[in-house]
């Protein structure tokens, strides 16, 4: 009896449909992370020991809006907002009138929504209050209720050992 | 004369390995960039009075267990009122150690402390004002919103 061995096979991963899946999360955290700068748009902001960072279920539905100093007026301010214009994320500034009536069509978005809508305020530290609350009232008026204000995590101050105090 | 006929196409498979090398670097990049964004800066959160919106036309009235008043002394510094007399020391620390005092002495820490700052009162030291509120226990801080429409115009 003839004996065959066995012909010899290369073997060779189809990494095909690893390419597709990495592709897929390339694209997700490309589109996320493009998201993410637009909220996230570099603010001065004030510094607060109480601050903490947001749990991630805390953040949910939620309005973003930036409160900038005017870089014309050194008393007015900017207040800017994404939006999207049908292709893209873009900046939108308002003037200080619109601000209440973008703030209701957002939340009639979200009427239906249990959780309701959250108004993040990313204000410059340096623009004065009254800007502020140009946005407070137009959350008033929209009724959202659940307002977040941005701020710094101030670092820890360092405490001295007990054996270290006088 | 030997021909030798050409390899088959369909065995012929790209190696798909550094591409695979290049997409992992490239997904890395993109999900330390999102994460680290994330997790920049931090929140006060603040729940608006219920009673407050549209339809109600009157002014809403709360009963603070602190008022806190802030009002403009020159263009960088505010002066510090509460329950309407100017706070010793005149400084947010010395708030939150009044605050402190009154939460001892058996303030309830869930009724409001209300914010009134003067509509040029820069942003910082009304979020001052709510960060000592917020350390001394005073969890429920409210801000006193002028129904008046417009923008500060004064310094």
């Amino acid at each position: 009896m003839a004996f065959h061995p066995p012909k010899p096979v290369s073997m060779t991963l189809n990494l095909a449909p690893m390419v597709d899946v990495m592709m897929c999360l390339i694209i997700f955290f490309l589109l996320a992370s493009r998201i993410v700068d637009a909220e996230h748009r570099p603010v001065n902001l004030p510094v607060a020991r109480s601050a903490r960072e947001p749990e991630p279920e805390e953040m949910g539905r939620r309005v973003t809006i930036n409160v900038l100093p005017a870089a014309d007026d050194p008393l007015g301010a900017d207040y800017v907002v994404q939006a999207w214009n049908g292709r893209a994320l873009v900046e939108r500034r308002l003037p200080a009138e619109d601000v209440a009536a973008y703030l209701q069509a957002r939340a009639r978005a979200v009427a239906d929504d249990a959780g309701g809508l959250r108004c993040i305020i990313r204000a410059d530290r340096e623009v004065a209050y009254g800007h502020v609350e140009v946005v407070l009232r137009g959350c008033g008026l929209a009724r959202i209720s659940h307002v977040v204000f941005a701020a710094q995590v101030a670092k820890p101050v360092a405490q001295p050992h007990a054996e270290e105090r006088p | 004369m030997n021909y030798e006929f050409p390899e088959a196409v369909s065995e012929r498979i790209p190696n798909l390995a550094p591409m695979v090398d290049v997409i992992m670097v490239i997904l890395i990049f993109f999900i330390l960039g999102a994460s680290l964004q994330l997790t920049r800066e931090g929140v006060l959160q603040t729940q608006l009075d219920p009673r407050s919106g549209p339809s109600e036309g009157t002014p809403v009235n709360i009963v603070p267990a602190v008022k806190i008043a802030l009002e403009q002394a020159g263009p960088d510094d505010c002066n510090i009122y509460v329950m309407g007399e100017p706070l010793a020391g005149n400084s947010f620390d010395s708030l939150a150690l009044y605050l402190d005092q009154r939460r001892q002495a058996g303030a309830d820490t869930q009724n409001p402390v209300v914010i009134a700052a003067q509509a040029g009162v820069r942003w910082k030291h009304v979020i001052a004002a709510m960060d000592a509120s917020v350390r001394a226990g005073f969890t429920n801080v409210q801000f006193a919103v002028s129904l008046a429409g417009g923008t500060p115009r004064t310094p």
